[in-house]
C-alpha cells in the first residue's frame, strides 16, 4: 500500500502541471482584446491609446507558452499571482476562503453520510413497503430540486419568515470580534477558532449561520447516497451468505447491521468520498445564495471576470483536493473491503 | 442547562442590537477595486474613497452647481479674486488644524503632492486624464491627457517606451532623463504655495476645473504625503517619477491602505466581500453620528431583500426589475425618480469591419447582409431612429423610470434644452419613408440581414434589440435582424475590432459638465466617437471637434450652453444614434435610517450624513 500511496503522490505535480497547462492552452484561443476584458469593465477606460497601453502593460499579446512559463516561474517562488476579481494575491484569497468551505464541508458531510446511509438501509429493509416508497419520493425530490430553489426556500422560511438562520458566515457584531486583533485565527474555521478563543457566543453564531447551507447541501446529497446505499443493500440482502445467515437463525438486526450493511458500504463510501471532494472544491450556488465566503463563490466570480490567476488558483486547489481525496477514498475502500488490494 | 441557553441567547441578541444601532450597513453588488485615489475609476472604489478622504471642495447637498468648502475654506470665484487671469489661476485657502487619520496635520504641500501624484501615477485605463487635461500644457492646440506625452515631445521620440532601456524603467540616456525631468517640472510650476494658500496656475482656462476637484472625484482626493512616501509611494521628486508611473495594481503600495482626513477610517477590508469604516473622532467637521459604516457585497437579490426586511441591512441595491418586490415592504422607504447623469445610446457603426465578420451576412446589399458602410447612409440611420419605440421601451422595460434624451447632454446639465433639438419618437411611417429613400429604393426592395449583439446579462439591452428586430420585420418582412448575446470578453473583442453594426452602451458622468459627454460621444477622438468608423471620424473632425474645443475656451456658461445645444442639434440632424434613455435612479432603505440625500455625482452613499 505504501508504494501505491507514494506513486499517487508523485503523480500529483504532473497532474497539476497538466491541468494548468490545459487552462493556459485554452486561453491561447482568446484574442488580446478578449483577454483585455479582465482589466476593463467600462468603455471609458479605453479612451485615447489605452487599449494598446493595457495590452502592452499586461503582456496580452505574448504567446501562451511564454505566459505559462512566467506563471510557472511565479509559482516556483510561491506566488500564485494576483486575483483581478478580488484584488489581492490568489494565495491570500485561498488562505481566507478555503477554510470557510472546509468548515462547511466538514459539517455538511457528517449528516450527509450518516443520514444518507441510514435512510438507504431503512429503505432497503422496507423494500417496496410504505417507508421505502416515501423515501424514494424523498430521494426523487432531492434529485430534481435545483440547489438554488431549495436554498432560496430554506433562506426564505428560516430567515425571511422565522428570522432564525441568517445568511453569511457571522453576524455583524460577531464579525467585529472575529476580525479584531485580539481574536486569534488558529485554523480559519470560525467555529473551531471561536472555541479555541473561548468565545462561545461566536461559536454559536457561526454554527447558526452554517445550518441553512448544511441543510441545503445535505438534502441534495442524501438523495444520491440513499439510492446507492439502498440498491447495494438490496443486492447484499439477496446474496447467498445472507440466506445462510438467516438459515443459521441470526436475528434480522444482526443480518442487516453486521453482514449486509458492511458490504453495502463499499460503493456508498466511494460516493460519499466523491461528494466530500466535490463540496471541498466549492459549492457555488449554495455559497452564493447564503452569501457564504467560500472558494466556490470565488471560483464563480473569477470565471465570470476572466480572472485567470484566480481560475488557476482554484484549479490547483481543486486538483489537489481531488487527487488527495481520491487517494483517501481508495485507501478507505481497501480498508472496508479486504478483497481489494492496492498495488 | 436551560439557564445557560437563555443567557447565551440574550447575549447574542443584545450584542446584535447594540452593534446595529451605531452601524449602518449597505448591501450592494459592486467589488471595490482599490482604496488608492489615483487608481480608482469605478463607483465602488469611489464610494469607499469618499468615506476616507476629503477633497478641496464639496457639492452643496444635492446641488451639482453649488459648492461648499471642504479642505479649502473658500470656493474660488472671480468676484473675490480667487479666480484670476480669465479662469487660469485658482487660489485655495487651505483649512488649518485638519488631521489625517494617523495624526499628521494636513498642509498645502499634501494637496500639491496628491494632485501631482495622480498625474505621474497615470495607470492605463485610469482617471488621470481628468486632472491632466487642465494641468498640462496643450500640444498643438489639443489637450494633453498624460505627462508621458510631454516627455515624448521633449525627447523627440515616437513612443514613451523609447525613453527607456528595453524592458526597464531606466532612462536610455541623459537626454531621455532630462526630457522626463523637464516634463515633470512643467507640471510642478503650475503649483505655488504661499503661506497657507495653494495657488494653481492652469496653462489654459478649463471651465469644469472645480468639478474635477470636488468631493466624489477621487482622483483629486488629498492624501498624506509623508505617510504615502513612507509606504513606498512616489517620493515627490522630479528625478524618478517614471518609476511610479503606470504600475500594476499589485505594485501599488496604497491600494489597500489609507490615510485620508475623511470622517471615517478604515477598520477592515475583506476583499470582494465587505469593507468596514470606523468613525474618525478628530474629523474637522465633527465626528459622524454613526460609529461604523459597512459596505457588504451580496450578489443574490433575495438575500439582500431578506437582510433589509430583517434589519440586517439598512439600505440595499435593488435592480430596476425587482423594484415591485420592495415598494410595499413594511418598514422600508423607496425613493424614486432620481435623475442620474447617465445617457444610454444605441450606436451606429458607420464603417463596419467586414473582415471575418459574422454579423453582416454577405456584406453586400443583396438582401442577405449589409454593406460595411450601411450606417454611413443618413437615410438608414434616420429610419432606425424612427423605428425605435422609445416610450414603450421606457414604460415596459425600465418601468417608466427613465427619460428620453434628445442628445448626449443629460437633463439637469448645462446645455440641456428639452425642446432643442426635439427627441426622435417612434414613427413607422417616417421609418418606412427613409428606408424607401435609402439606396434609391434598393434597400427596400432587396431587404437586409444583420445581427445585433448585446452583452449578456443585460435584460434592458436585450429587449431593446428585440424591439428593433420586431419593428424592422413589421415594416418590411425582408428586413431580417438577428440578436446575439455575448459575454463581456467577446463583446469587447468585437467592439474594439469594429465588427458590431449596432451596439448599445452608456456613459456615466465623470463630472457634471457637458464636455464630459460631448467629447466622448461626439469628438472624433472621443471614447465612442473614435469607434464609429472612419466616415464618422471625418465628419466629426469637420463638424464637431471645433465646437467641442470652442466650448472649453470660454468660461461663460451661456456661450457654452449655446455650443452644446448646437452640438446636439447637429447630432440630431445626422441621426447620430438611438438615444434610448436617461435612467431615473432609486434608493431603498429602512425607515429608521435618517439623513440620506441624493447627489448624482456621489458614488454610493455618504455615511457621514447618516444616523439611526
Amino acid at each position: 500500500m505504501a508504494s501505491f500511496i507514494i506513486r499517487r503522490i508523485l503523480l500529483l505535480p504532473v497532474t497539476l502541471l497538466g491541468l494548468t497547462f490545459l487552462i493556459f492552452f485554452f486561453t491561447s484561443f482568446l484574442s488580446p482584446y478578449q483577454l483585455l476584458s479582465a482589466y476593463v469593465q467600462d468603455p471609458r477606460q479605453l479612451q485615447g491609446g489605452n487599449v494598446e497601453k493595457l495590452i502592452d502593460k499586461y503582456g496580452l499579446r505574448e504567446n501562451f507558452m511564454i505566459r505559462y512559463g512566467k506563471w510557472l516561474g511565479q509559482i516556483s517562488h510561491g506566488n500564485l499571482g494576483w486575483s483581478l476579481s478580488l484584488n489581492e494575491p490568489v494565495s491570500v484569497v485561498i488562505e481566507q476562503r478555503f477554510p470557510a468551505t472546509l468548515e462547511l464541508t466538514i459539517y455538511a458531510i457528517i449528516p450527509v453520510i450518516f443520514v444518507g446511509i441510514w435512510l438507504g438501509v431503512v429503505a432497503s429493509v422496507h423494500h417496496n413497503g410504505v417507508i421505502d416508497q416515501i423515501l424514494r419520493v424523498f430521494a426523487l425530490l432531492g434529485y430534481s430540486i435545483p440547489a438554488f430553489v431549495l436554498g432560496l426556500l430554506i433562506l426564505f422560511i428560516f430567515y425571511g419568515v422565522l428570522g432564525w438562520l441568517p445568511p453569511g458566515r457571522l453576524d455583524q457584531w460577531a464579525q467585529m470580534i472575529f476580525f479584531s486583533k485580539n481574536f486569534h485565527h488558529y485554523t480559519g474555521l470560525a467555529t473551531i477558532d471561536a472555541l479555541l478563543n473561548g468565545n462561545i457566543p461566536i461559536f454559536l453564531d457561526a454554527l447558526k449561520h452554517l445550518i441553512s447551507p448544511i441543510l441545503t447541501l445535505s438534502y441534495l446529497s442524501w438523495a444520491g447516497l440513499l439510492r446507492i446505499t439502498r440498491s447495494s443493500m438490496l443486492e447484499s440482502l439477496g446474496q447467498d451468505y445472507i440466506r445462510t445467515a438467516r438459515a443459521k437463525g441470526l436475528s434480522e438486526k444482526m443480518i442487516v447491521n453486521k453482514h449486509a450493511r458492511r458490504n453495502a458500504l463499499i460503493p456508498a463510501t466511494t460516493v460519499a468520498g466523491l461528494m466530500f471532494i466535490g463540496m471541498l472544491g466549492g459549492v457555488i450556488i449554495t455559497e452564493t445564495i447564503f452569501n457564504y465566503p467560500g472558494i466556490g463563490s470565488f471560483a464563480a466570480q473569477a470565471a465570470t471576470q476572466f480572472d485567470y490567476a484566480g481560475i488557476l488558483g482554484v484549479a490547483l486547489v481543486y486538483g489537489l483536493v481531488t487527487i488527495i481525496g481520491n487517494l483517501i477514498v481508495d485507501i478507505s475502500y481497501a480498508m472496508i473491503d479486504p478483497r481489494v488490494r492496492l498495488g | 442547562m436551560k439557564k445557560i441557553v437563555v443567557v447565551l441567547a440574550a447575549f447574542l441578541l443584545i450584542g446584535a442590537m447594540v452593534g446595529m444601532a451605531s452601524t449602518v450597513v449597505e448591501e450592494t453588488i459592486g467589488t471595490i477595486a482599490t482604496l488608492d485615489p489615483a487608481w480608482g475609476y469605478d463607483t465602488s472604489s469611489g464610494e469607499a474613497i469618499w468615506q476616507l478622504y476629503d477633497n478641496l471642495i464639496q457639492y452643496k447637498g444635492s446641488s451639482l452647481t453649488e459648492f461648499l468648502p471642504m479642505i479649502s475654506t473658500n470656493i474660488p470665484n472671480a468676484k473675490d479674486g480667487t479666480i484670476l487671469d480669465n479662469g487660469k489661476t485658482y487660489i485655495f485657502h487651505i483649512r488649518q488644524g485638519v488631521y489625517f487619520h494617523n495624526g499628521d496635520i494636513l498642509t498645502p504641500e499634501d494637496v500639491k503632492y496628491s494632485f501631482e501624484r495622480t498625474i505621474i501615477f497615470d495607470r492605463a485605463g485610469g482617471p488621470t486624464w481628468m486632472l491632466a487635461e487642465p494641468l498640462l500644457e496643450e500640444i498643438n492646440g489639443s489637450y494633453v491627457d498624460s505627462l508621458t506625452q510631454w516627455a515624448k515631445k521633449l525627447a523627440g521620440v515616437k513612443s514613451y517606451s523609447d525613453l527607456f532601456l528595453k524592458g526597464t524603467k531606466t532612462p536610455k540616456n541623459v537626454q531621455s532623463r532630462k526630457a522626463l525631468i523637464d516634463a515633470f517640472n512643467m507640471l510642478d510650476k503650475e503649483f505655488e504655495i504661499k503661506g497657507n494658500d495653494l495657488i494653481i496656475h492652469l496653462p489654459h482656462a478649463y471651465p469644469p476645473f472645480l468639478f474635477i476637484l470636488a468631493h466624489g472625484a477621487n482622483w483629486s482626493a488629498i492624501i498624506d504625503r509623508k505617510w504615502a512616501i513612507e509606504n513606498g509611494a512616489w517620493d515627490g521628486k522630479a528625478n524618478d517619477w517614471w518609476i511610479y508611473h503606470n504600475p500594476t495594481r499589485e505594485k501599488d503600495p496604497l491600494y489597500s491602505i489609507e490615510d485620508g482626513s475623511g470622517p471615517f477610517t478604515l477598520d477592515r477590508w475583506t476583499k470582494g466581500r465587505e469593507i468596514v469604516f470606523k468613525r474618525f473622532d478628530e474629523y474637522w467637521g465633527g465626528p459622524a453620528k454613526i460609529e461604523y459604516g459597512v459596505i457588504r457585497r451580496v450578489t443574490e437579490f433575495t438575500t439582500r431583500k431578506l437582510d433589509l426586511m430583517r434589519g440586517n441591512a439598512d439600505t440595499i441595491y435593488v435592480p430596476q426589475q425587482y423594484m415591485s418586490q420592495v415598494e410595499n415592504l413594511s418598514g422600508v422607504t423607496v425613493i424614486k425618480n432620481l435623475p442620474e447623469l447617465v445617457i444610454d445610446n444605441i450606436f451606429f457603426n458607420w464603417n463596419i469591419n467586414s473582415k471575418g465578420n459574422p454579423y453582416i451576412g454577405s456584406g453586400k446589399l443583396d438582401g442577405k447582409g449589409i454593406p460595411s458602410n450601411f450606417f454611413s447612409n443618413i437615410d438608414v440611420r434616420k429610419a432606425f431612429a424612427y423605428l425605435f419605440p422609445y416610450k414603450t421601451y421606457i414604460k415596459q422595460v425600465l418601468n417608466g423610470q427613465a427619460l428620453t434624451p434628445n442628445g448626449c447632454i443629460p437633463k439637469g446639465m448645462l446645455g440641456y434644452d428639452s425642446k432643442v433639438p426635439p427627441t426622435y419618437h417612434q414613427d413607422l411611417a417616417k421609418a418606412t419613408e427613409y428606408f424607401k429613400k435609402a439606396y434609391n429604393g434598393e434597400l427596400w426592395n432587396k431587404g437586409f440581414k444583420m445581427t445585433i449583439v448585446y452583452n449578456s446579462g443585460n435584460v434592458a439591452r436585450r429587449t431593446s434589440c428585440e424591439m428593433i428586430k420586431a419593428f424592422a420585420r413589421r415594416i418590411n418582412p425582408k428586413f431580417k435582424v438577428d440578436i446575439s448575446s455575448e459575454l463581456w470578453a467577446s463583446f469587447l473583442d468585437d467592439y474594439l475590432a469594429g465588427k458590431l453594426p449596432l451596439f448599445s452602451l452608456g456613459w456615466l458622468a465623470d463630472y457634471p459638465d457637458p464636455y464630459d459627454f460631448a467629447q466622448p460621444y461626439y469628438g472624433s477622438n472621443g471614447a465612442y466617437g473614435s469607434t464609429l468608423g472612419k466616415n464618422y471620424i471625418a465628419w466629426a473632425k469637420k463638424n464637431m471637434d471645433g465646437l467641442i474645443n470652442e466650448s472649453m475656451k470660454t468660461t461663460d456658461p451661456e456661450k457654452r450652453a449655446a455650443i452644446y445645444k448646437e452640438l446636439n442639434v447637429k447630432a440630431y440632424d445626422i441621426a447620430y444614434g438611438i438615444w434610448t434613455d436617461q435612467p431615473l435612479g432609486h434608493h431603498v432603505q429602512r425607515n429608521d435610517l435618517k439623513g440620506w440625500y441624493y447627489n448624482a455625482m456621489r458614488p454610493g452613499i455618504d455615511f457621514y450624513s447618516l444616523s439611526k
